[in-house]
């Protein structure tokens, strides 16, 4: 069931949070809510299971309007950043509320609630209390108790903030395994751009209570159409510049220090724009290099990472970029080192300032 | 918030403000009304005119300030060797709390008179050797008595501050350059003292609001509690002018005592640091057998009313002349057999009581914590306003308002429970908002997306999780009710007596053993809830304090 939302309003007090907010998410579309706190994605969600209400516009799920329903009508499934299982029961009788309170009884809830556990890895552990599983386990029988049910839509708030790097790389995977399985409408809220870019079908980068940009991550990542989006996701070098058309797509930016052919993804032509560069873009040699753009640099300074190597560089006139040099031999270049930045004009972006 | 009218919990908030209302404010109001109308001069104008009613003022504020300073003085270091040292017998300073939780005043002060009266024990066998001691009623034996019963409220609410205090604060005033003991002093003390302060207060305040052992052992001192009472029994309903501006100077007394607290609390220079405890450190020789005896010296004397009592249960006795010595199961005989009537009304009202209050602070808790609308901050202050109240200004606010009128209460075992139900409801309700807030509100959420409505996630996620903490509250608010004397013997009528109430009739006529036998009876149908939850439920009762 896709989700159809038309000239949603969301209000607190006389303080709208989100006003006339439209979107539409197709049938098993796994899409992300992407954004730091505040920025409203957490209202939408819960506007979108029924715990904010709604001051205005509609919401839709399969064509249902949904909007004057209570949650627990609406045929969700919810995951809580929390987990928000029940102490006081076992993972079966977790898993099990769900088909109890549908009215299902007998041993085809105790099938059910065993395939779901086996779904997720935890088929063994029916018997035991939450307090006795490990945080990634108990995401997962909160995840089992959310699918076993079969909702119409499935919506996460912030699944994976709660663990650790290596368990949440886990678990996005099994997210992922069933959501594609179950072929199930998703709503995802992150504040990570890594997990929505790893997860997602779909991106919805939101800011102060509207969708920034919308798009597929590649698009989302490779085409920034503000400094907000591209500075939220990923690293982003971002220098004001004057802009002149080149042709051919391209874009001659004047940043004070230099001027850069870069691939212009504004939509509306303006003279004034901002040049984004991505750090991992850019590359550094002792010399100019042949097929890119040069510029002469200073080395102010370089942190080892281990995989990579970021370097902060002086263009002159108090103008700095990073850029970062991968794999593990590339720490080179000391600070007060002269060297040339070299940029390729089809990494190079402008957008709209 | 316009959409929540239309939820039932909206109607529930007003249900329970109306609740409130009737048997709260609508009490208090008529108090604080009825001092200055009515007919005749006012209240406040008597007040001025009779030396007595300025006495016990004075009297009542000077007892406050004595025993606030001595129990301060006993309380502050016994939580700071508890806290911070080791020593042989600690774990009798643990039974504290449960002592003075357990033993209802109107017992410790009995079996303080049976120790130390005129015709006490002790008395009497130092009177033997030639050594003759002051009398004990009057000053010497409400300071004395009432220091060793409230020491304990300084002592377990500075321990815990002392456990919280971050002991990484003492070491870093150390590695500056400070001694070990003036550190201690210069930074740990101003840490502490909101806590000092605030159960100095709360001290201030129970010593103020007392009713048992001022009412026993002031004899001709006159105290504020004990002329509010005298008057409220002299003029009955008929008159409630007097009684109502005494029991206004009280409120009064504790608003002023609640407005210092609030200025202490807001100064904001003293703010509780969280953090790591410091280990205890073992008291070893000489200064561990000192600090030992000491701290047994006061649990002993702390002990010493349920030692008493059970002595003077089976001891034989002739009118007010106890036999010691001669032991006899007449006295169990007169409570179980002959007249039951006081343990069957406690059993009842308190039982009652108890279930009201659980149910209906818990119900109210949830709104408050969990379904917040227009008007439960209302609900919320309301319901703590009882905690201001000394039982002698409930009841006589009970009296003045359920005489006779439309809701004519007054001798019915309604209004005892009704009393109850007030004075204990806050505990219930503090309890309760402590939980919920414990419990996060994406557990109901799970709930109510998995398909079930909020009403009934109520009873089927919120209300298990509750449980344990919901049994703990019963049985704190039981042992409280039933011990509850000062407003119930205002409001109480022949044949409805108490437990309490008899044994403060038996004092009162001076028949110490019958007393006794009541008293022990008390104490143990408030005992056997808190040693069935520790054994049978594996609750730990005290935890919650």
């Amino acid at each position: 069931m896709g989700i159809r939302i038309d000239d949603l309003t969301v209000s607190y007090g006389k303080e709208n949070v989100i006003s006339g907010l439209s979107l539409d998410i197709p049938e098993g579309c796994f899409f992300t809510l992407l954004g730091p706190s505040g920025c409203g994605k957490t209202t939408l969600l819960r506007t979108i299971a029924g715990f904010v209400p709604a001051a205005g516009g509609s919401l839709r799920f399969g064509g249902i309007d949904v909007t004057r329903l209570p949650p627990h009508k609406r045929a969700i499934g919810m995951v809580f950043q929390d987990y928000a299982l029940f102490p006081d029961k076992t993972v079966n009788r977790n898993v099990a509320y769900g088909l109890h309170a549908r009215g299902e009884r007998g041993p085809d809830v105790a099938r059910k609630v065993a395939e779901a556990l086996e779904r997720v890895g935890l088929g063994h552990l029916g018997d035991r209390h939450p307090a006795a599983l490990s945080g990634g386990q108990r995401q997962r029988v909160a995840l089992a108790r959310a699918l076993v049910i079969k909702p119409a839509v499935l919506l996460m708030d912030e699944p994976l903030s709660n663990l650790d790097a290596k368990l949440r790389v886990q678990i996005r995977e099994t997210i992922t395994e069933l959501q594609r399985e179950a072929n199930i409408t998703t709503v995802f809220v992150t504040h990570d751009q890594e997990e929505a870019l790893s997860m997602s079908d779909l991106i919805g980068v939101m800011n102060k209570g509207a969708i920034e940009q919308l798009g597929r991550p590649q698009e989302i990542y490779a085409t920034p159409r503000s400094g907000y989006v591209a500075d939220f996701v990923g690293a982003a070098n971002r220098l004001a510049a004057r802009l002149r058309p080149a042709g051919g797509g391209l874009v001659e930016a004047d940043f004070g220090q230099g001027r850069i052919l870069a691939t212009d993804a504004r939509e509306i032509p303006a003279a004034e724009g901002l040049l984004i560069l991505r750090p991992e873009s850019l590359h550094l040699s002792t010399a100019p290099e042949q097929g890119f753009q040069n510029l002469p640099a200073t080395v102010r300074s370089r942190q080892y990472l281990g995989s990579k190597t970021s370097y902060r560089l002086d263009l002159g006139n108090g103008i700095e970029v990073m850029a970062d040099l991968h794999g593990p031999g590339h720490d080179g270049f000391a600070p007060g080192a002269a060297v040339s930045l070299g940029i390729d004009a089809s990494e190079a972006r402008v957008i709209a300032a | 918030m316009t959409a929540s009218i239309r939820t039932p919990w909206f109607w529930l908030t007003v249900a329970a403000l109306a609740l409130l209302s009737l048997f709260v404010l609508y009490p208090l109001a008529n108090i604080l009304t009825a001092s200055v109308t009515g007919d005749g001069p006012s209240g406040w104008a008597r007040l001025f005119d009779n030396p007595k009613y300025m006495q016990a003022i004075g009297n009542t504020l000077l007892l406050a300030t004595a025993v606030t300073v001595i129990a301060t003085l006993i309380g502050v270091p016994m939580a700071y060797v508890t806290a911070r040292h080791t020593f042989p017998g600690k774990g009798l300073i643990a039974l504290l709390p449960l002592i003075t939780l357990v033993i209802p005043e109107v017992i410790a002060a009995q079996t303080w008179l049976m120790m130390l009266g005129n015709n006490g024990l002790i008395t009497r066998s130092l009177r033997e050797v030639g050594i003759r001691l002051p009398s004990f009623y009057g000053w010497f034996g409400l300071i004395t008595s009432m220091s060793f019963i409230y020491y304990t409220y300084v002592y377990i609410g500075v321990v815990s501050a002392i456990a919280r205090f971050d002991a990484q604060l003492e070491e870093a005033a150390q590695s500056l350059g400070t001694a070990p003991g003036k550190s201690r002093l210069k930074v740990m003390l101003p840490v502490i003292m909101p806590a000092i302060l605030a159960s100095a207060l709360l001290v201030f305040t129970m010593t103020v609001g007392n009713f048992a052992i001022s009412m026993i052992l002031s004899h001709r001192l006159p105290l504020l509690s004990v002329v509010t009472y005298q008057a409220a029994v002299a003029e009955g309903a008929s008159d409630i002018t007097m009684q109502s501006t005494l029991a206004s100077v009280s409120v009064l007394i504790v608003m002023a005592v609640l407005f210092v607290n609030r200025r202490i609390i807001r100064r904001g220079k003293y703010e509780i640091v969280q953090g790591r405890g410091a280990k205890p450190q073992p008291l070893r020789g000489m200064r561990g057998a000192l600090v030992a005896a000491l701290a047994g010296l006061v649990v002993l004397i702390s002990l010493l009313p349920l030692i008493s009592i059970i002595i003077g249960a089976f001891t034989a006795s002739r009118g007010p002349v106890m036999q010691w010595g001669s032991w006899t199961l007449a006295n169990l005989e007169r409570v179980f057999v002959s007249a039951p009537q006081p343990l069957v009304n406690s059993l009842t009202y308190a039982g009652i009581a108890t279930l009201i209050s659980i149910i209906f602070s818990a119900m109210v808790s949830y709104l408050v914590v969990k379904k917040p609308n227009i008007l439960t901050p209302f609900v919320d202050y309301v319901s703590a306003i009882p905690l201001a109240l000394s039982g002698t200004v409930l009841g006589v606010g009970l009296l003045a308002t359920f005489h006779g009128g439309w809701l004519p209460l007054s001798g019915t075992a309604t209004i005892i429970v009704l009393a109850y139900v007030i004075r204990r409801m806050p505990f219930g309700m503090r309890n309760g908002q402590a939980t919920l807030h414990n419990i996060p509100n994406s557990l109901e959420e799970a709930s109510i997306s998995l398909g079930v409505a909020p009403v009934a996630t109520f009873f089927r996620v919120v209300l298990p999780v509750m449980l344990p903490a919901i049994i703990s509250a019963a049985i704190l608010t039981w042992t409280t009710t039933v011990a509850e004397l000062s407003a119930s013997i205002l409001v109480y009528s022949g044949g409805r007596e108490t437990l309490p109430i008899q044994v403060f009739r038996l004092i009162d006529s001076g028949l110490m053993a019958y007393a006794s036998a009541y008293g022990l009876v008390l104490v143990t149908v408030i005992l056997l809830p808190i040693i069935i939850a520790a054994r049978v439920f594996r609750i730990d009762v005290f935890a919650l304090r």
